[in-house]
């Protein structure tokens, strides 16, 4: 409690240390609810607190005229634009009674705040793609500092912090919260996090958050352009393998081409077995016409006709003798074709095989690529 | 003009024909041939033809040719001369041909003499010549050189 004589004493005490407090500092004299001197330094200054104002009634000073004591409270930001700590000491008179209050006004500036304008240029500028480094209060963006390289316009200073916002998040949790954002928030992904701030004396009460937004452009891009990368590759995996199949579809046509080209082999061989035996035919058909000659000549006259018809039987026996020959010919030709047939069906066999190993080298690659890509996305989640 | 009918065969490259009457029959060569001891190389053997046993010559020897090996189409043309069977490994019967008497050229004495042989004659038929063999000649000779 402060003595109404010590009064003046306090004033010119007040005025001349008042100059000295760094962050300024402001003092107030009331009588009643009724505010009759006040000193403020040049930096701080609260127009609510002119001479001649009324103090609320269950403000901190008529709080400290009823009980009679000292009385400090620390007033959020919400209610002067900054936060205060405001003590207010009882003046009483000599006979007891009270005055009023001698209140002391101290700007409270949290020492992050306070080193802001010193720190976030510097900060700003160390991510390799650049970063926005903001404040806020319980409501609203106080500070902020954009780097070069990248800012964010949807966020100035007085940007009401919404329910869903990271900074409103971090300071109901009074945890740090760091999560990456989609291009829905600011336009483009981002990674943002946030740290609370709490109040100096009192470790408990959050009064701001810090937060720093990095963009993720490259990471997003990276990551874009990996899941194309294996969207493709498994396209093309896919081809290649229909392609295997084919491959496998022909090796086993071709198995078959060969086999039946072998049976056509075999048969053109039963043929030659055929014109062997029609051959056999034809010497026994030319012997019967001789000896049937021999016998009609011997017949004499009578035996004329029947020996024009075994010279007949005869010539038949030569033709149908004459056509083995061409049969075999004609064999042949088809065992030669077909043995080129056979010839290049081996060459398209070994093709296919080898279609089919390039096939499997092609896979390991594409594999081996679809790897890497993995790897690339991984790469780009961690940017 | 008269017609004769022979039965034309090789030996060798070259053909022969005998008069068709002297002819008894064309079979394959048997396998059953029987060699007999002491026989000059073209005596084939003997045959059991039918129950009638038959010597059996390899006209190819005879003549004097080099290659004898038995052909697909060699043939064993069964004479019948009078009255006795004599079997000839020839290469191919080939046909029965009716010629006219006018178309058989007799050789002259001094080329028949110098083959000692038993050609009658030639016969010209389209390009080809056909030698005309004198069937008993050539039995003789055969059997002359045998006794």
């Amino acid at each position: 409690m402060i003595k109404f004589s010590a009064l003046d004493s306090c004033k010119s005490l007040a005025e001349t240390l008042g100059h000295l407090v760094p962050g300024g500092i402001m003092f107030c004299v009331t009588e009643g609810d009724t505010i009759v001197w006040r000193f403020s330094s040049d930096s701080f200054h609260l127009d609510s607190f002119e001479v001649g104002n009324h103090v609320e009634s269950n403000g901190v000073m008529m709080n400290a005229v009823r009980n009679k004591k000292t009385v400090s409270q620390n007033v959020p930001r919400t209610v002067y634009g900054q936060r205060l700590i405001i003590v207010a000491m009882p003046i009483i008179d000599d006979t007891d009674n009270i005055f009023g209050t001698f209140s002391v006004f101290l700007p409270k500036l949290h020492p992050v705040a306070a080193a802001f304008k010193d720190f976030a240029p510097v900060l700003a500028e160390m991510f390799d793609e650049g970063s926005v480094i903001y404040m806020t209060d319980l409501t609203q963006v106080v500070y902020r500092q954009a780097s070069r390289k990248f800012d964010i316009s949807s966020l100035p200073v007085g940007h009401v912090i919404q329910e869903e916002d990271v900074a409103s998040r971090t300071i109901k949790t009074k945890k740090p919260i760091s999560e990456e954002g989609g291009a829905e928030i600011y336009g483009f992904p981002v990674l943002e996090t946030n740290y609370p701030l709490f109040d100096e004396d009192n470790p408990d009460e959050i009064v701001a958050s810090l937060g720093v937004i990095i963009p993720k452009k490259t990471a997003a891009h990276l990551r874009i352009i990996s899941g194309n990368l294996e969207d493709g590759l498994s396209a093309i995996s896919a081809a290649i393998e229909e392609l295997a199949a084919e491959a496998t579809s022909i090796h086993s046509n071709e198995q078959n081409l060969n086999n039946n080209i072998k049976e056509i082999i075999g048969l053109s061989e039963e043929i030659n077995k055929v014109s062997v035996f029609i051959k056999e035919i034809a010497d026994e058909t030319k012997m019967l016409g001789l000896n049937a000659a021999i016998e009609a000549a011997r017949a004499g006259e009578s035996g004329r006709g029947f020996g024009v018809v075994a010279e007949e039987i005869r010539k038949l026996s030569e033709q149908s003798k004459s056509t083995v020959p061409r049969i075999q010919e004609l064999t042949d030709t088809i065992k030669a074709k077909v043995n080129d047939a056979g010839d290049m069906s081996k060459s398209s066999l070994h093709a296919s095989q080898e279609q089919a190993a390039a096939t499997e080298q092609v896979t390991a690659s594409i594999e081996e690529i679809t790897a890497m890509c993995g790897e690339l996305n991984e790469m780009a989640k961690t940017l | 003009m008269k017609n004769i009918q022979m039965v034309v065969f090789a030996v060798g490259k070259e053909y022969y024909g005998i008069d068709i009457f002297c002819a008894q029959e064309i079979i394959r060569i048997p396998k059953n041939i029987t060699k007999m001891p002491n026989m000059p190389s073209f005596i084939e053997g003997m045959l059991n033809l039918r129950d009638q046993v038959i010597p059996v010559v390899d006209l190819r020897k005879r003549f004097g040719l080099e290659n004898t090996e038995t052909e697909n189409d060699s043939r064993l043309l069964v004479l019948k001369l009078e009255g006795m069977l004599l079997g000839n490994i020839v290469d191919d019967v080939s046909e029965v041909l009716s010629v006219g008497e006018e178309s058989i050229e007799s050789l002259c004495v001094e080329i028949a003499y110098l083959g000692n042989s038993c050609i009658k004659g030639i016969c010209k038929v389209e390009d080809r010549l056909i030698m005309l063999l004198d069937v008993t000649k050539l039995k003789n000779e055969i059997f002359a050189s045998v006794s």
